[in-house]
């Protein structure tokens, strides 16, 4: 348009020269095409403030809140996302009636504290007052027809668990302004980041992609419940671990928690039992005391033991719960779970060599998941000869089951360190190959474990699985309380692999404080709760995993064998 | 001359008026993108609701009671195999085995 006006003044000039003079006809025609480029300008300017004051009007700038990410699990079902909700708010200043605001209010949320609101709107000169955050769009149609002045709504957004109260201890929690406070929601935060929003604007971030797979932490939640429910414990746990690539597939304590009701974490009955709280684990320690004692050189497979008198550690004595009264050989000890010869084969290797194994087996240190770090383990202040005993079958080392589990996987997986993760990893971004133990002792555990559960005498036939050639170790600890251990009060547990020759998954299920039930033949031993939780939660989880049956191209004993070359 | 200041006028009237369809015009095109915009803000919102929904509805202490009440039950190792190959000679081989993993 601005070309037609400088086009105007050239015609002008050339042709009337004489008439006026020529500088007249310059200046009327600079006139006439200011005016125009004023016009032009003008118009220019409209248009585009136009806009601007436009969309000044329609923002709002009170409160903020967060716009998060989706979460998903491994094959990416929705876990959490953001959903819009109504949040009602009053303008003091522009309610009338304050009585009838309370009164009507009262009747739709009955747990309204009315003092509160009262006080709340008698202040006029506020402008700004919460009434109730995160309605549904039901509620807030109820609210919106009883049509009283001075009351608004926000859009804003809430964080939603479509799955309710699965993964609950994993997921963690928001606040009010959907920050996450704990778990992975805290994960988000501090390392995915989070957009701060002041509207209901959806979040554009791809979706965190975690490690569970919904099938099998729900199979393993349902099966964990029903255990509570025949043996009568008071809580279970329970944990699938990649051994692989240390992803954590399921992860369980029970009671849940839902996220969507925070204060529910607050209940310490519903603590997070994996990774939130440390306990003396018991027998299924002495896979890493017998993996300690091969892996050192202090005995091999053929080494007898002499487990036959209770032995006499400090001020206490060291006895067996079936004594076998001969020398045992060292799988003797593992699968006839003997305190007695477990506590020799810690002695065998001493004080000093103990505590530096377990500290390369990762279980003396602090440990770090995206949920947060692990509930360190509490470390006997002095180690001397009576402590190594107890450790070695399973007592006076109180540890977090995540992290024992995490470093099992290093026991049966070839010997390669296991970092636990909740985030899903790239197939090739695996374990960094560090290795703990030799893959020659690995071998030996595996077999051990194994045979536990094929052996007629071993504790943990009960756990067996037709088709994925399962292993593992029972432990029966029972729990400190004041003035020593109690009688009755157990945490039963049991420590699974699968398939066993070529393990690829980790299972560590507990059970707390179990009854002797018909179901467990009355008797709290964990060979007769835990181990069949354990088969149970097995054979439900393989298929869904893709463990084909491992009977087929089962390797010798003692065959060393590469975790990478697997090709799952 | 007179011609000229004439047809100067009429093209400065001309144009302003152009100016202004073409302003009124840009107005109502930025208005209905907005309202475009609104609506797939709408239509995302939405459709976050409906993922959170359909999830919701297939959470699996949903869908467990459901399946077993049609007398489904979970996978079994039996009805799982390596191969198609694997499959069929399961099938051929044994009708026994293939009728108890089903």
């Amino acid at each position: 348009m601005s070309a037609a006006g400088p086009r105007a003044p050239h015609p002008g000039a050339t042709h009337k020269p004489r008439a006026n003079g020529p500088l007249r006809t310059l200046v009327a025609m600079a006139v006439v095409f200011l005016a125009f480029a004023a016009v032009a300008g003008q118009l220019i300017r409209l248009a585009l403030d136009g806009q601007v004051t436009m969309s000044s009007t329609m923002s709002q700038t009170v409160g903020q809140s967060f716009a998060r990410p989706d979460i998903v699990d491994r094959q990416g079902r929705l876990l959490a996302t953001d959903v819009e909700a109504y949040s009602l708010f009053a303008d003091p200043a522009h309610v009338i009636d304050r009585d009838e605001v309370v009164e009507k209010l009262g009747a739709v949320f009955p747990d309204l504290d009315r003092a509160k609101l009262r006080d709340d709107l008698r202040d006029r000169k506020r402008r700004f007052v919460w009434v109730r955050r995160g309605l549904s769009p039901k509620t807030a149609q109820r609210v919106h027809n009883l049509g009283l002045p001075g009351l608004d709504f926000r859009r804003e957004l809430r964080r939603a668990y479509p799955g309710g109260a699965l993964a609950g201890h994993v997921l963690g929690y928001v606040n009010i302004d959907n920050k996450g406070v704990s778990g992975i929601e805290r994960y988000l935060d501090e390392s995915i980041g989070v957009e701060s929003v002041q509207a209901a604007t959806l979040a554009d971030r791809a979706p965190v992609r975690l490690s569970l797979d919904i099938g099998v932490q729900h199979a393993v939640e349902a099966e964990l419940a029903d255990a509570v429910r025949l043996y009568q414990a008071k809580g279970a746990a329970g944990v699938v671990l990649d051994v692989r690539s240390g992803e954590v597939l399921a992860s369980a304590s029970y009671p849940q928690v839902d996220p969507a009701h925070p204060t529910m974490s607050l209940d310490p009955v519903r603590a997070d039992k994996l990774a939130g709280s440390t306990f003396e684990l018991g027998s299924v320690f002495k896979a890493f005391t017998v993996a300690m004692a091969l892996d050192g050189g202090y005995v091999t497979t053929g080494t007898l033991i002499d487990a036959s008198e209770p032995l006499k550690a400090g001020r206490f004595t060291i006895k067996d719960l079936h004594a076998v009264g001969r020398p045992m050989s060292v799988a003797d000890v593992f699968i006839h779970s003997s305190n007695i010869g477990a506590a020799k084969l810690g002695l065998l290797a001493g004080p000093e060599h103990m505590r530096s194994f377990l500290k390369r087996m990762q279980l003396l240190g602090e440990l770090k998941t995206e949920a947060g770090t692990i509930a360190p383990p509490q470390v006997p202040q002095k180690w001397g000869d009576v402590e190594t005993m107890t450790v070695a079958y399973g007592h006076g080392l109180a540890v977090a089951p995540l992290q024992f589990a995490a470093a099992a996987g290093a026991l049966v997986n070839g010997g390669y360190e296991v970092r636990p993760t909740y985030v899903k990893r790239a197939a090739d971004a695996g374990n960094a190959k560090v290795q703990l133990i030799d893959a020659a002792t690995s071998a030996m555990v595996r077999d051990f474990m194994r045979r536990n559960v094929t052996d007629p005498a071993g504790t943990g036939k009960r756990a067996d699985v037709p088709g994925y050639s399962v292993g593992g170790k029972t432990g029966t600890a029972e729990i400190p309380g004041p003035g020593g251990y109690r009688e009755k009060a157990v945490i039963s547990s049991f420590l699974a692999s699968f398939p066993m020759d070529r393990p690829e998954y980790v299972v560590l299920v507990l059970l707390f404080e179990p009854k002797p039930t018909a179901a467990s033949s009355h008797k709290v031993l964990a060979g007769l709760n835990a181990a069949p939780t354990t088969g149970r939660i097995i054979e439900r989880i393989g298929p869904l995993l893709g463990v084909t049956s491992a009977d087929a191209g089962a390797l010798p004993d003692g065959t060393p064998f590469d975790v990478t070359s697997s090709t799952k | 001359m007179r011609m000229l200041n004439l047809g100067a006028m009429v093209l400065a009237l001309a144009s302003a008026f152009l100016l202004y369809a073409i302003n009124y015009d840009t107005r109502q095109l930025a208005e209905r993108v907005k309202a475009q915009e609104r609506a797939i803000d709408t239509a995302h919102s939405d459709i976050a609701v409906l993922k959170a929904e359909r999830a919701h509805l297939g959470r699996p202490d949903r869908i467990e009671p459901i399946a077993r009440s049609l007398g489904l039950r979970p996978a079994t190792e039996g009805q799982l195999v390596a191969t198609p190959q694997e499959a069929m000679e399961r099938v051929q081989g044994s009708k026994t085995s293939a009728a108890a993993g089903e």
